[in-house]
């Protein structure tokens, strides 16, 4: 009897249907956790339901998903050495492969934030299965609604033809990051400052682009217009060193999101949808009146993200050695991305850990994203953590002031003469069990500067593993707890510590939020107090004084699907 | 010869949900006429078919004596100017207006044609400069959604969304229906025609002798952008983009069409019982999603609304038409801003909704209070209750907080207050 493999392999379309390399579609075999899918296809955390609301017709799945002889087929390969003139508009006219494609693109999204944190990631709305609709509605949009448990794929008629945003592996790791990053925190989704809404965009847009790099033969395509696949045996394929300068770097496909949706609207737009990496640097250009706005602003953090990706690979392909007039081995210059984008991607996720659970900030996740890093590799042989921080700097984005060291940017420890009790909390419970925690918490609430008049939840208490530089597994455990306070304007002094932003009424109705991560090391002991307080004067005021002046104090009246429907259709609307 | 007006009396008509208000300001040489809007999107159950006929003819014999001096038409909204639609043989409402041959017709900004660009200076965002065409063509588009949506409501295309769902795109796509014939008897009508922006004269002065007109909005896009935190966006491709996928939409789901011809479907209506909760779920949300649209659409309807205060007698008088939060917004931060604490006349915006009677405005107005407050404020409230939005979610109009504010702290006159067969109710104010 033959034993199943742990992946399979699955075609999808690595970019959109309006980019062709050496005149082909960007067609790749990604590798995704094996399973036996059941109709749709469904799987055990994704169920594809291709039901269109607007022809009001459920397109039926017709691929037999048994493993053939112990093995998984992918039922929509390109046959080895035949020459199908066909193929890809088999593929593209075929709703059963734009299933497979979003499909696809969803689990390995998932497997890929899995392998950064090293355990399981819930969704958000309790369900185990994501539902995606990949041909939803006749509409320029595509958005993650939690309500739903899923997302929702549109399609509308361009400049040039049918758009169906399910084939855009761009939008559709998009999508999927919003549903992950929901997950993994839920308060991001809650109305903040201008920083949140645009951290979970950028967040995504950056998942989205880094993605592309484990895929070597659409980066080699991307990279170089005269792309020819590789041959076994063949010789070294070389590149011209000066379409691996920064500037061309980030003038490629490779730095340009959803370019089928950016052409096909391009009246509004102009270019691909999101090219972040263009914005010039520039330490005020957060204070800028045109990046107050979400999603600008998302993009400036993108921004800083692919620049120093671009730095990391530009200094990796600066370390091979050049063939004759300044020709760098194709191949490996693709493993140096590909090194690099896996990196900082597996920084970026992991440091969600470490951000607060509420109100995050550009400055915060850039703390995360050091204080991962410098857990996972203390060395930074490779200086990936100061290009990070000279990225970010470029930008006006520093450390936060507060709470953080000021050689490495990374949190501060906890302070270990702070008087904690662990003396009533059991250390299994502790491991897995809200109850204990909260017990813990609640106890200790004057040593971790706990304001008690906010409601106080724990979120999450989850396990985080890695492997230490001495081969040993290191357990860590993770804890989330979220305050909610709902008051009025008048008691914005007496509760918050700050002052009430010039013309908020005093009956105004207002919830602010506050929570920290607790970081326990193997011994139970607290590594890492994380925290966003709920009577932090300067943070509130800012949040405050944001929402009011962009008329979204009452906005909690918004439904949970329009969040990210309705920030998608502003995007459009840009 | 006209000096100032001793005496001012308005006329508020029932229209059901809608706004009309014929204002009669008193000279000693006769009376002068101010129209402001015409309009209905639903009339009382007791009023006759032809009432807004009955409503013309009476502002016609009102106008027997002094004529109709001007017209306000503070948007573009059915329920506030359907009534100035005409029709081919003449009987129409708006053909007894237009008889009337009033010398001014006063509109926002946003309905002025192509060459009247240069009166409001250019208007620039990060595409360059914009042309009053676009700006048309976007209102355009909005009138061709509302249609759209109004046919998949006829149609089998949301027979699966949400009773109340259905209810409110069936309101929002009629209030924002293309009136055609309307637009263009307000474009054609009258000697003078102004196109008013925040701040610009009104061009009534002379024939409203002694009567201040204050345009406060709506703002120019240049206006709003030297307020707004965001960078500007023009919509109007947004709109056209739009209008062009519920085309898409509406072919697919009028002629039954599939997005894949000959790849096998299950309809709606038989679906496998393991896919029926989610597509439930995606009817909901294109519901949802349509809902949102044309509620975005309506919005930024009622934002080109034009907001006007008259000061005339020592007395104060808004009339802000539908306007809502982002118009107002310029306005509150301008230098009139303070012309609005001692308001005398309050013509409620927007029929009373959640939206339209900013905090920040209402509670800027000195003479609220209850009824020995000297002076005491007076609202005029145009309204139909049960006719949009609903109170389990807050969003029933005349909302319920306001409407319990306006009647504490004011001297309420709102038409839906009014005796089934009144034609109008009226308010003077002496100078």
């Amino acid at each position: 009897m033959s034993r199943l493999s742990n992946t399979r392999k699955l075609t999808i379309l690595a970019q959109d249907p309006a980019v062709r390399l050496g005149g082909r579609l960007t067609f790749a075999e990604v590798d995704v956790p094996a399973e036996i899918l059941a109709s749709g296809p469904t799987g055990y955390r994704v169920k594809v339901v291709d039901y269109d609301a607007s022809s009001r017709l459920l397109y039926q799945d017709k691929i037999d998903h048994e493993p053939v002889n112990g093995e998984f087929k992918d039922p929509f390969a390109r046959a080895p050495e035949e020459d199908d003139p066909q193929y890809e508009q088999r593929l593209l006219g075929n709703p059963n492969f734009h299933a497979q494609n979003v499909y696809a693109i969803v689990m390995r999204t998932l497997a890929r934030f899995e392998f950064a944190l090293g355990r399981r990631v819930a969704w958000s709305f309790g369900g185990h299965q994501l539902n995606v609709a990949p041909h939803a509605f006749s509409e320029a949009n595509a958005f993650y609604s939690e309500e739903d448990k899923g997302l929702f794929f549109g399609y509308f008629d361009g400049i040039t033809g049918r758009v169906f945003t399910c084939l855009s592996h761009d939008v559709v790791a998009h999508e999927t990051t919003h549903a992950l990053l929901d997950g993994l925190r839920t308060g991001f989704t809650e109305l903040s400052g201008p920083d949140q809404s645009a951290f979970h965009e950028a967040f995504a847009d950056v998942v989205a682009l880094l993605s592309i790099f484990s895929l070597p033969q659409i980066v080699a395509a991307l990279l170089d217009s005269d792309f020819r696949p590789p041959r076994e045996g063949s010789e070294v394929r070389l590149i011209d060193g000066r379409r691996l300068e920064p500037k061309a770097l980030r003038e490629t496909s490779l730095m340009a999101l959803a370019e089928q949706f950016g052409r096909e609207i391009q009246n509004v737009h102009g270019d691909a949808l999101r090219r972040s990496v263009m914005i010039e640097p520039a330490r005020d250009v957060l204070s800028r009146m045109e990046y107050q706005e979400a999603h600008a602003r998302g993009e400036v953090l993108a921004a800083a993200m692919m620049r120093t990706f671009l730095d990391l690979w530009d200094r990796r392909i600066r370390e091979l050695g050049t063939f004759g007039d300044n020709q760098y081995n194709l191949d490996m210059v693709i493993e140096e991305g590909a090194k690099a984008a896996d990196h900082l991607l597996t920084m970026a996720i992991r440091a969600l850990d470490y951000c607060p659970p509420v109100d995050i900030d550009f400055r915060a996740f850039l703390a995360a994203a050091l204080t991962a890093d410098a857990e996972l590799i203390p060395g930074d042989k490779y200086g990936y953590r100061d290009s990070l921080r000279e990225a970010f700097a470029s930008y006006g984005i520093d450390p936060p002031e507060e709470g953080c060291l000021a050689a490495d940017g990374t949190w501060c420890p906890f302070d270990r003469t702070v008087p904690i009790s662990y003396a009533s909390t059991n250390f299994e419970s502790m491991l897995r069990d809200k109850e204990e925690v909260f017990r813990f918490i609640w106890e200790n609430r004057v040593a971790l500067g706990i304001e008690v008049r906010g409601v106080i939840e724990v979120e999450s208490v989850r396990p985080s593993v890695r492997q230490g530089l001495d081969g040993f597994f290191l357990k860590e455990t993770i804890v989330t707890y979220i305050q909610r306070a709902d008051l009025f304007g008048a008691e914005v002094g007496a509760i918050l510590s700050c002052d009430r932003p010039e013309g908020l009424p005093t009956t105004q109705r207002i919830t602010a939020f506050g929570g920290g991560v607790l970081v326990f090391d193997q011994y139970g002991q607290i590594k890492y107090h994380i925290t966003h307080r709920l009577n932090d004067a300067k943070r509130q005021f800012a949040r405050l004084e944001y929402l009011w002046e962009t008329g979204q104090t009452n906005a909690g009246l918004r439904g949970a699907r329009d969040r990210f429907a309705g920030l998608h259709r502003a995007r459009a609307e840009d | 010869m006209a000096t100032a007006p001793t005496s001012l009396t308005i006329f508020s008509y029932q229209v059901g949900f809608g706004d009309c208000f014929l204002l009669r300001f008193a000279y000693a040489d006769g009376p002068r006429h101010l129209l402001i809007d015409f309009g209905t999107t639903k009339l009382p159950a007791a009023a006759p078919k032809d009432q807004m006929v009955l409503v013309a003819r009476d502002i016609a014999d009102k106008c027997s004596e002094g004529g109709l001096t001007a017209i306000v038409a503070t948007h573009r909204h059915a329920d506030h100017i359907s009534g100035f639609a005409t029709k081919a043989d003449g009987s129409g409402s708006g053909d007894i207006i237009r008889a009337l041959a009033p010398k001014l017709v006063l509109q926002p900004w946003t309905e002025a044609p192509d060459e009247a660009i240069d009166s409001l200076g250019p208007i620039v965002d990060s595409t360059g400069k914009r042309s009053m065409a676009n700006r048309l063509a976007g209102l355009n588009a909005m009138h061709r959604i509302s249609a759209q949506v109004l046919g998949m409501l006829e149609g089998q295309s949301l027979s699966r969304a949400a009773p109340e769902v259905r209810d409110q795109l069936a309101f929002l796509g009629e209030d924002n229906l293309s009136n055609a014939s309307a637009v263009r008897n307000l474009m054609t009508m009258g000697a003078e025609r102004v196109y008013a922006y925040h701040g610009c004269d009104a061009g009534l002065a002379d024939l409203l002798p002694g009567v201040e007109t204050i345009v406060l909005g709506p703002p120019t896009l240049r206006q709003t952008e030297t307020i707004k935190k965001q960078k500007s966006r023009d919509p109007d491709e947004y709109w056209h983009l739009s209008a062009a996928a519920l085309d898409s939409d509406a072919t697919l789901a009028e002629e039954d069409q599939s997005l894949f011809p000959g790849h096998d479907a299950f309809r709606a209506s038989k679906l496998p019982m393991e896919t029926r909760w989610f597509a439930k779920r995606v009817d909901d949300a294109r519901a949802g999603q349509l809902l949102s649209l044309v509620r975005s659409l309506d919005q930024q309807m009622n934002n080109t609304s034009l907001i006007l205060l008259f000061e005339v007698g020592g007395k104060k008088l808004l009339f802000p038409g539908d306007a809502q939060i982002e118009n107002w917004r310029y306005a509150l931060n301008s230098e009139f801003a303070s012309k609005l604490d001692d308001v005398d006349l309050y013509k409620v915006g927007h029929h009373g909704s959640l939206n339209a009677t900013p905090k920040s405005m209402w509670n800027r107005f000195r003479k609220r209070g209850g009824e020995k407050q000297k002076g005491r404020l007076k609202t005029m409230l145009s309204t139909m209750p049960g006719k949009h939005g609903h109170e389990k979610d807050n969003t029933e109009v005349p909302r319920r907080t306001l409407l319990k504010d306006l009647e504490d702290k004011s001297e309420l006159h709102s038409t839906h207050l009014l005796e089934p067969d009144a034609l109008y109710q009226e308010v003077t104010i002496e100078f």
